[in-house]
C-alpha cells in the first residue's frame, strides 16, 4: 500500500484545559509530516465532556496543564480510563507531555493533594521542593539523533522499572536524581519536554507516525523530507548545552 | 537617616551617570542596588515624602506604556511626578526611580508617583510602601519559567493586595481573570472596559487563558472577546460574571489611529492597535479615579511618544521601520492585527531572544497565531536573535518560508537594501534593546 492511500487521526485531548508550553506545536508538527508526505491528516480536539472514540483515532496527544487544571481534567479522564487503557493495551500510540504524562500514570501527588490518574503506565508522581526548569538534552534508544526541549515541572516522575524515554545528557529529567527521563511503555511515549516536543526532534515525531501507521496497514516506509531546518535547530541545542 | 539617605542619592545619581549611557537599563539597576544598601530603608522614606498619591501599575502587557501615559496625563496637569520610565520594574528599578528623582540634599519634591511593577515583585516592593493604587492591565501567559503558572502570580498578586487592603485596584472588568483578582481581594475597586463589541473574534484559534471560573471551576460563557480572553462573560456555574463596568470605552475606533468615547469625552490617539485603547483607557481611570483633573488628557495623548520601542518609527535610508516589543502570545497576537492593519506590502524582521529575562522558555512562538502573516500582504519574514532557529521552525510549520539571520543588525542592513522599504521588526524583551540602539544608530549614520 502506498503511503498516498494512507490517513492517520490524531486525538487532541483536552485542548480546552491542557494547552501550555506550544503544545499546538506537537499537533503541527505531526500533521505537516504527513501531509508533507502525501499521507490524508486530520486532528480532532475533545473537550472536557466530550465523547471520545479511541476505535477512530491513530495517536492520542495528552498535553500539559497546570495543576489546577490538571485536577479538573482529571475527573473527566477517570471516565474514559478503560477505553483508554483498552487503547494503550493494543498498541495505540500516546504522545503525553508534561502534566499528560503525570497523568499517565497511577497518581500525583501535590501539596494541595491527590490527583488521580489514568493508571496507564505503571509509574507515579509526587511534588517536590523546587521546580525543574531549564533546557534539557537527552539521548534516547528510539532515535538517532539527540532529543531535545524544555522541561518545567514541581513534580517527580519515578518509573517502577519502566523504560525511561532517554538518559539525561543535559537538564534534570523525571526526579533529577535518576539521570533518566520519560517513560516508554509500547507505543506510549510520556515525557517533560516540551519546547514544543516534537518540531525540533522530527525523529520522534517520524516514529510516532511510523508506529501508528504500522498499527494500522503493516510495515511502512517513511519518506525522507527536507529536514536541514529541523536538524539544525536541534544541533543548536545540542551544541549550546552539551558540547561546550 | 537624612545624611545616609543623601550619601545614598549621591551614589545613585553617580553609578546611573556613569554607566548609563554603557549599560542602559541595567545601569539604573545598578542605582537602585546601591542606594538600597547604603540605606536601606531609602525607598520608605522617599516613598512618604510623596504629597498626594502613589500608583503603582501591574499586569502582563501594556504595563510601561499605561504606566508612562498615566505619568504624562498627570504631569499635563501641572503636577511632578515620580516614574520609572525606563520600564525598570523590580525593587531596585523602583528604588532607582525615587533615589533618581530625590534631590542632592536627600528629599523629593513630587505630587504624586507612578510606578510599574513586576507581578513577582510585588512582594519585595510592598514591605517598602503601601500604594494608594494600584492598576491592574491584565494577565495573560507569560514567562511560564520565570513565573510559573498563571495560577502563582494571581496567588501572588492576591497576597499584596491584601496586604494594602486602603488600596483601590483600578482593573480591567474584560478580563475575568483580573477582575476576579480584584473582586476576591476584599479591595475596594474601580473598573475599566468595553462594553461594545468591536471585532468579531469568535472563531479564532487564539489561546484564552482562563476559560474556567475562578470561583467554581465551571466554563465561563462568553457573549463576545475583544481578543484572548477578553470580554464579555459569565459563568455557567454561579454568580461570578463581568462586573458593572465604571469607565467603559464606546464607539470604538481601531484603524490608522485610534478613538474612543469615554464619560462623553471623545479621546484620540495616533497609534495603532486594539490594546493601546485600553492602556488609554487605564491611564485615564487611574487619572480620574485619584481625582485629577483630565482637562489636557487628549493633548498629553497628542504629543505622547513612548520612544521605548513601543510602536517606535525609524526611517533608514527611505525605509519606513516599526519596532515593536511582543513578548508573550498575547501580545504577539495583538502585535499581528496592528502590522494587518497596514495593508501595503511589507518585510518583517522577528527577533528572539532567550535569555533570563526574556523567559529561556521559547515554547510560547507556538503559541502565537502566526499563519495570519499569510493575509497580512508580507513580502518577506527574517528570523533572527539567540533562538531564530525556533522561530524558523515556526514560521515552517505553517507553510511560510523565511530567512535566517541570528546577527539583527545584519537583518537590517539586507533589508534596508534589499527589501520594500516598509519594515516591521517585531523584538521580544532583550532583543529590544540591542535592536533599537541598532536602529538609532543606523538612522543617526544615513
Amino acid at each position: 500500500m502506498e503511503t498516498t492511500d494512507m490517513k492517520i487521526t490524531i486525538g487532541h485531548l483536552y485542548p480546552d484545559l491542557l494547552n501550555l508550553y506550544g503544545d499546538r506545536g506537537n499537533i503541527a508538527c505531526m500533521m505537516q509530516r504527513c501531509i508533507w508526505r502525501g499521507i490524508a491528516a486530520d486532528t480532532i480536539e475533545f473537550n472536557t465532556g466530550d465523547e471520545i472514540d479511541f476505535s477512530k483515532l491513530d495517536i492520542v496527544l495528552l498535553g500539559g496543564g497546570s495543576d489546577r487544571e490538571q485536577a479538573i481534567v482529571c475527573r473527566n479522564l477517570l471516565e474514559i480510563q478503560e477505553q483508554f487503557k483498552e487503547y494503550v493495551e493494543n498498541n495505540g500510540v500516546v504522545i503525553a507531555v508534561c502534566g499528560g504524562y503525570q497523568l499517565l500514570g497511577k497518581y500525583y501527588k501535590t501539596d494541595a493533594g491527590m490527583i488521580e490518574g489514568l493508571s496507564l503506565v505503571d509509574i507515579y508522581t509526587e511534588q517536590e521542593e523546587g521546580r525543574l526548569i531549564d533546557n534539557i538534552v537527552l539521548k534516547s534508544d528510539l532515535v538517532d539523533m539527540p532529543v531535545v526541549g524544555f522541561e518545567n515541572h514541581g513534580g517527580r516522575t519515578y518509573l517502577n522499572g519502566n523504560q525511561p524515554f532517554g538518559k539525561v545528557l543535559y537538564g534534570s529529567g523525571n526526579d533529577g536524581k535518576s539521570g533518566y527521563e520519560g517513560v516508554v511503555y509500547k507505543n506510549v511515549i510520556g515525557t517533560y519536554l516540551h519546547g514544543p516536543l516534537l518540531p525540533k526532534n522530527p525523529q520522534v515525531c517520524d516514529y510516532l507516525i511510523q508506529k501508528a501507521l504500522e498499527r494500522k496497514y503493516g510495515p511502512v516506509q517513511l519518506g525522507p523530507l527536507d529536514d536541514r531546518q529541523e536538524n539544525a535547530a536541534n544541533e543548536y541545542i545540542y551544541r549550546r548545552f552539551v558540547k561546550e | 537617616m537624612r545624611l545616609r539617605r543623601m550619601l545614598a542619592i549621591w551614589a545613585a545619581k553617580i553609578t546611573e551617570k556613569v554607566s548609563v549611557h554603557i549599560f542602559h537599563r541595567q545601569g539604573v539597576t545598578w542605582a537602585g542596588k546601591i542606594a538600597l544598601k547604603i540605606c536601606p530603608s531609602i525607598l520608605k522614606e522617599l516613598a512618604g515624602q510623596v504629597k498626594n498619591d502613589i500608583f503603582i501599575v501591574c499586569g502582563t502587557n501594556g504595563k510601561t506604556t499605561t504606566n508612562n501615559m498615566l505619568c504624562a496625563a498627570i504631569e499635563a496637569e501641572g503636577y511632578k511626578v515620580i516614574c520609572n520610565h525606563t520600564g525598570s520594574n523590580m525593587l531596585n528599578g523602583v528604588v532607582a526611580a525615587f533615589a533618581l528623582g530625590a534631590g542632592l540634599g536627600g528629599n523629593l519634591k513630587a505630587d504624586y508617583a507612578c510606578i510599574e511593577i513586576d507581578e513577582a515583585s510585588t512582594r519585595r516592593v510592598f514591605p517598602h510602601f503601601k500604594p494608594d493604587y494600584m492598576v491592574l492591565t491584565n494577565l495573560f501567559r507569560d514567562q511560564l519559567d520565570r513565573y510559573g503558572e498563571i495560577d502563582i502570580t494571581m496567588n501572588i498578586l492576591k497576597e499584596v493586595m491584601q496586604s494594602a487592603p486602603a488600596m483601590k485596584v483600578i482593573v480591567n472588568g474584560d478580563d475575568a481573570l483580573s477582575a476576579y483578582l480584584a473582586m476576591d481581594s476584599g479591595n475596594p475597586y474601580v473598573t475599566y472596559g468595553i462594553s461594545e463589541k468591536v471585532l468579531d473574534d469568535k472563531d479564532s484559534h487564539e489561546i484564552r487563558e482562563g476559560r474556567f471560573c475562578k470561583c467554581c471551576g465551571a466554563p465561563l460563557h462568553y457573549n463576545f472577546y475583544h481578543y484572548s480572553q477578553l470580554g464579555d462573560y459569565a459563568c455557567t456555574g454561579c454568580d461570578f460574571k463581568r462586573p458593572e463596568i465604571l469607565f467603559d470605552g464606546s464607539e470604538i475606533e481601531v484603524g490608522d489611529q485610534l478613538a474612543f468615547t469615554v464619560e462623553g469625552r471623545r479621546i484620540r490617539a495616533n497609534y495603532k492597535g486594539f490594546y493601546n485603547i485600553y492602556n488609554i483607557l487605564a491611564a485615564y481611570t487611574a487619572v480620574r479615579s485619584g481625582g485629577i483633573p483630565v482637562e489636557h488628557f487628549n493633548d498629553m495623548l497628542a504629543k505622547f511618544n513612548p520612544e521605548n520601542g513601543r510602536m517606535e518609527q525609524f526611517c533608514i535610508k527611505d525605509t519606513k521601520i516599526v519596532l515593536n516589543l511582543a513578548k508573550n502570545p498575547a501580545g504577539f497576537n495583538q502585535n499581528i492585527s496592528a502590522v494587518m492593519q497596514d495593508e501595503t506590502l511589507k518585510d518583517i524582521i522577528i527577533v528572539i531572544n532567550d535569555n533570563a529575562q526574556d523567559g529561556t522558555d521559547v515554547s510560547w512562538l507556538w503559541d502565537v497565531d502566526f499563519d495570519r502573516f499569510k493575509e497580512a500582504n508580507v513580502g518577506s519574514i527574517t528570523v533572527s536573535g539567540i533562538r531564530c532557529h525556533d522561530m524558523g521552525l515556526r514560521m515552517k510549520y505553517v507553510d511560510i518560508p523565511s530567512m535566517l539571520e541570528a546577527d539583527v543588525e545584519k537583518a537590517i542592513c539586507e533589508r534596508v537594501e534589499n527589501g520594500c522599504g516598509n519594515l516591521y521588526v517585531l523584538v521580544n524583551y532583550t532583543a529590544l534593546f540591542s535592536t533599537r540602539n541598532v536602529l538609532k544608530r543606523l538612522e543617526e549614520n544615513r
